[in-house]
């Protein structure tokens, strides 16, 4: 790929890139958010049209005007969320839209043994025959890479493929893409983890807001010249957290772990007993049976892969969830199905995952957003009626203390960008004296400063002493930064491990069900 | 020093981006129109002239303007609060009608009684019967999820039945060729603050009412529930806003000055109940409120606009026999061309 440009209306997303695929390669596509990795494989595969910029296969020129065009060219694709029918088998799933010889009798026994044979050679165990919507995460992955190979592709593109899978399963998964190559193909593997990058990758190559920076032979890469090129100069890596080497974490024997329900010396802020949730209609159990309880100065992490009761957990915790049984206690005052708005008052502060939906008013102007729930506490609110002066004092003090871009604290929301929208949610929840953080998943696409930044900022509120709950689906984020981690499965807490008995692998092991002190035995 | 300048050029820009869509809608407008008055074979100018300045020319003018202001910007905000919440009152015509006829009822029932208490119950009859007819599709909207535009509407049409009911069955005067009640007491007419032509204290009130609005939507903690919850519903009630009960309670204060709305018609300028009384006061409401963009503190100022409007028709008509309709054309275009430059602005 030669020179791709491509803007969104205003925003430069590439600029002028240059992106080269040797054969029987992996190649690492590096980056932070927002740096224009996806972007411009989306190009690649036909989804997006360039704006300038030409691409070479094999030395000669092609139009990719779609994915079909693509797949005929032997480029796949597996994005991060899957496009699959649930209620159809895995074999159906995958022959969908090829070309099928007995289409009146769907008799599909021989792309079933095709498929057998395909991920059979990969290392992509998976039963032909089972129902999508069956599967876990991890498993659908490998069905949606199946899918690729099925329709014969020499070249498959990975957008960020380990973001939902267990440490064991992103090691199967680097061996199948290993196979794959050795059979001939070409990967790109696009990801945002150094660490992953250096593990698998023949070649990386770095983006940096929608610029080619270099490109690399494993060999000779350094941990430290690909965080320069990620970052640029404009961070201190020496200060910064994410790239900071995690020590504590120790690489242990698993058998040697055993389970302890660990105790913390602070005082208790919240505690959760037997918490059970149910679903909207009040029927199926979500949450089941959950205990934990998270302490002054401490950050306590819930480690697990996306779906498995966080959301649900956080939701009931915060009070828009109904509890159906089980106390959760704040200060030792029960306060399961206490209105949202006395726990805010009482001194929770909460990041949602979902930013955009669950803590944004679009309509509404910078210094409205930066007040929401707290918009009847002092000193925004005095006797019910609202303190203009003082809000706009407390914006413009935030604004700045945040760097959120804006023309004023009366713009309307909606026109900040993402990264700024985000950092309106970021100043709100830490700008409040709270006792009791709850975060979910908050980096999410966030960029490195920002990351970093967010980082920073937990750590200083721990010190301070507030007891912080970090539910994440980034396993290293929690490694770093939390002092007990618990895993979720199924909507069950299946362990807990103190800091020192961090194991990347034990945690995986949870995250897929089993049980720390099952093992033991 | 710089910051200063700088704030008041950007308070400029802020008025000319806020005010010059209108006043370039309206132009644009007028000048439709004006050639469909010009295909008509009328006199433009004059028309224009008429329409315009009709309010203005004569005392009686003035006030019969301002006697359509006070229905016109109570229905405008009657659509507007529950619109902050996200929420479409379209039964603003039904809360009036009933409001009327509570109205109506205590002025007989009680037409001996003197004049502040009899027209403090007459007034506040008014609003509560708006409340309750509003009451009816905000409690199903609560408790239910049904939607409020199309029970709302429903219960206009319930009202139409119930005003005809009151005004031929229960208290019909008999000397009326119109479906119309019997007076209510002299007590509960509302006092008069310009004897001639006769202008009444309703003016007063409702303008009283418009500034409290304001200040309920734009400066208190209640009022910014209001408005998060017309932003994204799904974030307010995830910051402790109980949304559900402020659409109930958003439908229900428009209901109650809806509901105000027919009392002080029935107070203030019948001084009974009148079939027919709530003109086309609901759509015109729905319009200032629309051009206004739901912002409360420009609504007043829109709805005294209309109502220069809806005066030069009824002139237009009489003077110079052009269909008073050609009014509602223009302000259609009004309507129109405001949304129009929001669209052409986002571009």
């Amino acid at each position: 790929m030669k020179g791709v440009k491509k803007s969104f209306g205003t925003v430069v997303a590439l600029d002028d890139v240059n992106f080269e695929l040797n054969s029987k390669e992996i190649n690492g596509l590096l980056g932070g958010n927002g740096a224009g990795k996806t972007t411009l494989m989306n190009i690649l595969y036909g989804l997006y049209k360039p704006d300038a910029g030409e691409i070479y296969l094999h030395g000669e020129r092609v139009e990719i005007q779609s994915p079909k065009d693509a797949i005929k060219h032997r480029i796949g694709m597996v994005h991060q969320h899957f496009l699959q029918i649930e209620s159809y088998t895995v074999t159906e799933n995958i022959v969908l839209g090829t070309p099928l010889k007995n289409r009146p009798t769907l008799n599909l026994a021989e792309q079933e043994e095709k498929i057998t044979d395909l991920s059979e050679k990969f290392g992509l165990a998976v039963n032909p025959r089972a129902l999508i919507g069956e599967l876990p995460i991890g498993i659908r992955q490998k069905v949606e890479i199946l899918k690729a190979i099925y329709r014969g592709v020499k070249i498959l593109i990975l957008d960020e493929p380990t973001t939902n899978l267990t440490p064991q399963e992103v090691d199967f998964l680097f061996n199948s893409l290993r196979a794959m190559v050795e059979e001939g193909m070409s990967v790109v593997f696009i990801t945002h983890k150094l660490r992953e990058a250096l593990s698998v990758c023949d070649r990386i190559s770095v983006l940096r807001d929608g610029r080619y920076v270099f490109s690399i032979h494993r060999d000779e890469a350094t941990e430290e010249a690909l965080v320069r090129g990620m970052v640029g100069e404009r961070l201190d890596i020496d200060k910064s957290l994410l790239f900071s080497k995690p020590e504590s974490i120790r690489e242990i024997e698993p058998t040697s772990v055993e389970f302890v329900e660990p105790v913390c010396k602070e005082r208790v802020v919240l505690n959760v007993e037997g918490l059970h949730v149910r679903d909207e209609a009040g029927g199926i159990p979500i949450i089941r049976d959950c205990s934990f309880h998270v302490c002054e100065k401490e950050i306590f992490g819930i480690a697990g892969v996306a779906g498995n009761g966080q959301q649900e957990l956080v939701e009931s915790l915060i009070g828009i969830r109904p509890v159906a049984q089980g106390r959760v206690l704040i200060n030792d005052t029960n306060v399961a199905d206490v209105e949202t708005r006395k726990l805010l008052e009482k001194g929770v502060t909460y990041i949602p995952e979902d930013r955009l939906n669950d803590g944004f008013l679009p309509t509404a102007n910078v210094a409205q957003n930066l007040i929401l729930g707290y918009h009847n506490q002092a000193p925004y609110s005095k006797r019910g009626f609202l303190d203009w002066k003082a809000i706009f004092r407390a914006a413009e003090k935030l604004i700045r203390e945040y760097t959120i871009m804006t023309p004023s604290a009366q713009e309307v929301a909606a026109n900040l960008s993402g990264g700024n929208i985000q950092r309106v949610m970021l100043a709100r929840a830490f700008s409040r004296p709270s006792r009791l953080l709850i975060a979910h998943n908050p980096t999410r696409g966030l960029d490195i400063q920002s990351t970093d930044f967010v980082y920073t900022k937990l750590l200083e509120r721990k010190d301070e002493g507030m007891a912080i709950l970090l539910i994440s689906e980034d396993l290293d984020e929690l490694l770093r930064l939390c002092d007990r981690i618990a895993t979720i499965y199924r909507g069950e807490i299946v362990g807990v491990l103190e800091r020192s008995k961090f194991d990347r692998y034990e945690i995986g092991r949870m995250m897929s069900g089993v049980k720390t002190h099952e093992r033991t035995n | 020093m710089n910051e200063r300048t700088n704030t008041r050029g950007l308070k400029v820009t802020n008025l000319v981006n806020n005010f010059g869509p209108y006043l370039l809608a309206i132009v644009a407008s007028f000048l439709a129109s004006g050639i469909f008055i010009a295909l008509m074979g009328f006199n433009v100018p004059k028309a224009y002239a008429t329409i315009l300045f009709t309010s203005f020319r004569t005392p009686n003018g003035f006030v019969q303007t301002l006697l359509k202001f006070v229905p016109l910007l109570l229905q405008a905000l009657a659509f507007t609060i529950p619109l902050a919440a996200g929420k479409f009152n379209i039964g603003g015509e039904g809360q009036l009608i009933v409001g009327a006829i509570g109205a109506t009822a205590v002025g007989i029932l009680f037409s001996d009684l003197p004049l502040p208490l009899l027209l403090l119950l007459v007034l506040i009859s008014g609003i509560l019967f708006g409340c309750l007819w509003a009451a009816i599709p905000a409690w199903l909207l609560y408790q239910f999820n049904i939607n409020e535009i199309l029970t709302t509407v429903m219960m206009n049409f319930v009202s139409f039945s119930l005003i005809d009911y009151v005004a031929t069955e229960i208290w019909r005067d008999p000397m009326a060729g119109h479906p119309t009640t019997i007076p209510i007491g002299t007590g509960g007419e509302l006092p008069l603050i310009v004897s001639r032509p006769p202008l009444h204290s309703g003016i007063i009130l409702v303008i009283a009412i418009a500034i409290a609005v304001y200040i309920y939507t734009n400066r208190t903690s209640a009022g910014y529930e209001l408005v998060a919850t017309g932003s994204n519903p799904r974030a307010s009630q995830v910051y402790g806003i109980n949304v559900r009960r402020m659409f109930l309670l958003s439908l229900i204060l428009g209901g109650a000055l809806a509901g105000l709305s027919g009392a002080i018609e029935v107070a203030g300028v019948q001084h009974r109940l009148i079939e027919g009384l709530q003109s086309n006061y609901l759509l015109l409401g729905i319009i200032i409120g629309l051009i206004a963009k739901g912002n409360n503190l420009t609504v007043p100022f829109v709805a005294f606009f209309i109502a220069v409007l809806e005066v030069g028709a009824s002139a237009l008509q009489r003077t110079m026999m052009i269909p008073g309709e050609m009014v509602f054309i223009v302000e259609a275009l009004i309507l129109l061309f405001v949304l129009l430059s929001d669209v052409v602005r986002r571009r």
